[in-house]
């Protein structure tokens, strides 16, 4: 009964990822790409929508995976800690629904609404670089979507900084893991614990290029992120919405 | 004035409905330093009750509700509803809640927030346009139902949270400050939409530190202070109670033979005097005097209410 009343309500949470966040991403990615992008076109005329074999394959790549990037960071930010520190759960959890399906559901419109997000930005990049796969690109933006989307959402539950402790988590452990990762000693172990930030290159070039990638890195991507979003929801249950 | 054990006397023989069972909350923060909001706190309200919390700012009144909804869990003891732990109860049954911080989202408009929290309140789609309507018409909220939240005033906004709570039939209501920032019409309006609510199986709990407000409204009113149950108190009036009172008494006419029935009377001008008395009997006692020798009385009013004078003994003061 709780799912039921929760599932009519995704309408309502999916319009509000749209108009409190989806357009700034569309926006965001647009103006992102237009500046990255177009100046290259522009310089290598027919020769840029060359696809894979093109020179500026990587840059599209790159532009392409940091928008999946920073459109996690803005979908995620503030998805549970917002409530808190605005004192919206006091109402919203006053009926008969359980925190913790609602923020779960939550997770996944918004994830939803990240994949809409991203086939508007990806099927404009289609009509510049036709070699550019939307499929392809959904899958990753579904991937990083779990592998970051479930750090952020566990940070969203412990803290009220979510947005700046995500970014500095994941650029942090990007850095430490070029510092120490190829180091001997106790150092290089510890940051395997860390995000694994050091696959998204490799995964993102193979997953959005051929639509393949190694196994036993998106499974690590994917489970790292699973799991930080069943601890964020094994805290919700366990600890107060309240401060 | 009786003052009731927290615990559960035979007078309530009705159903069991909250109960805080030595309920305890210490805050703690990262340095070490701790905080105990709530002590020690036992509490039982049965059905039907209309049970109020009074107690000054920072007595502990909202981390109790808190506690009661479960969004706070206690350090010590446990808080059930229907037998239930807290949250469970809400998260199977609803509760209707009014906070004392009305925080809702500004950019919903005011009737999309009611549609919103009747979809999560379990109301079919079919009876919702019906049940906001009716929420809204009775509220008063009908010329601002377009207006974001954003926009509504504060008096507005109390009415929208108000709306919220009463759009289902909840069998138990949580009011937190209820009358916090409305006009004196619609606090007046406020009164009677709590007695309309009345009904032998719902509870109401009302956290008020407006004690005029808790002696019309509530049957038994908590009192609590730096976080501990000082007393439970019936509002009912307690003929027996032997303290002295104190009331102010307007004459019409016969100011002359006042101090004849009343020989400590103080004048307090226009006619007005402040009478000290030691029973409900002595007062009317020296009233029929002062009729009797010509007095012609126009009104008597206690100086403090019943639940007022338990609040001050309880509270000090100071308070």
């Amino acid at each position: 009964m709780s799912y039921a009343r929760l599932a009519r309500y995704s309408s309502w949470q999916f319009r509000d990822f749209i108009m409190e966040r989806g357009i700034a991403i569309v926006i965001i990615g647009m103006l992102w790409g237009y500046l990255l992008v177009e100046p290259m076109r522009r310089a290598m005329g027919s020769a840029f929508a060359a696809g894979p074999s093109s020179p500026t394959w990587p840059l599209v790549i790159t532009v392409a995976s940091s928008v999946v990037s920073l459109s996690v960071l803005i979908a995620l930010n503030g998805i549970v800690s917002t409530d808190r520190k605005m004192g919206y759960y006091r109402f919203l959890f006053s009926k008969p629904i359980s925190a913790v399906a609602y923020y779960a559901q939550l997770f996944f419109v918004y994830m939803a609404g990240v994949l809409f997000s991203m086939l508007l930005l990806s099927g404009i990049l289609h009509m510049v670089v036709p070699d550019f796969s939307i499929f392809n690109f959904l899958l990753y933006a579904a991937l990083i979507y779990i592998a970051m989307g479930g750090i952020g959402f566990f940070v969203s539950v412990a803290t009220r900084f979510d947005w700046l402790t995500l970014a500095a988590v994941w650029v942090g452990s990007r850095v430490l893991r070029d510092v120490y990762g190829a180091k001997p000693g106790w150092r290089s172990k510890a940051v395997e614990l860390l995000p694994p930030v050091h696959k998204l290159t490799e995964v993102s070039t193979s997953l959005i290029t051929d639509g393949t990638a190694h196994a036993g890195d998106v499974l690590w991507l994917a489970g790292y992120g699973a799991l930080f979003f069943a601890l964020g929801l094994f805290i919700l249950r366990r600890g107060s919405l309240a401060d | 004035m009786e003052s009731l054990p927290p615990t559960r006397d035979d007078s309530y023989s009705a159903a069991l409905v909250i109960e805080f069972r030595q309920v305890g909350k210490t805050y703690r923060s990262l340095l070490g330093n701790s905080v105990k909001a709530v002590e020690e706190f036992s509490l039982q309200v049965a059905e039907g009750e209309i049970f109020g919390i009074a107690g000054p700012n920072g007595a502990g009144k909202t981390t109790l509700i808190a506690m009661m909804l479960g969004y706070l869990r206690p350090t010590a003891g446990t808080v059930e509803i229907k037998g239930l732990p807290a949250r469970t109860y809400v998260e199977r049954n609803g509760i209707g809640y009014l906070s004392e911080l009305i925080a809702i989202n500004p950019k919903w408009r005011a009737d999309t927030a009611l549609v919103r929290y009747a979809t999560l309140a379990g109301i079919p789609s079919s009876q919702i346009p019906a049940r906001v309507d009716a929420v809204i018409e009775k509220l008063g909220l009908a010329e601002h139902r377009d207006k974001k939240v954003k926009a509504l005033s504060k008096g507005n906004l109390q009415r929208l949270g108000l709306a919220q709570a009463l759009l289902r039939e909840e069998q138990i209501l949580v009011l937190d400050e209820p009358t916090h920032g409305l006009d004196p019409v619609w606090t007046q309006r406020f009164r009677g939409i709590v007695d309309e609510l009345r009904r032998p199986d719902r509870t109401i709990l009302i956290a008020s530190h407006n004690l005029d407000e808790l002696q019309r409204l509530a049957d038994r009113v908590a009192i609590i202070d730096h976080g501990r149950l000082q007393r439970v108190v019936s509002t009912g009036f307690d003929h027996t109670h032997r303290a002295a009172t104190r009331y102010r008494l307007t004459l019409a006419s016969g100011h002359e033979r006042m101090r004849e029935s009343f020989p400590l009377a103080e004048e307090a001008g226009k006619g007005e005097y402040d009478v000290t008395v030691g029973s409900i009997k002595e007062l009317n006692t020296a009233l029929a005097d002062l009729i009797s020798r010509g007095g012609l009385v126009a009104s008597v009013v206690p100086e403090r209410s019943v639940l007022e004078q338990q609040f001050r003994e309880a509270v000090g003061e100071s308070q």
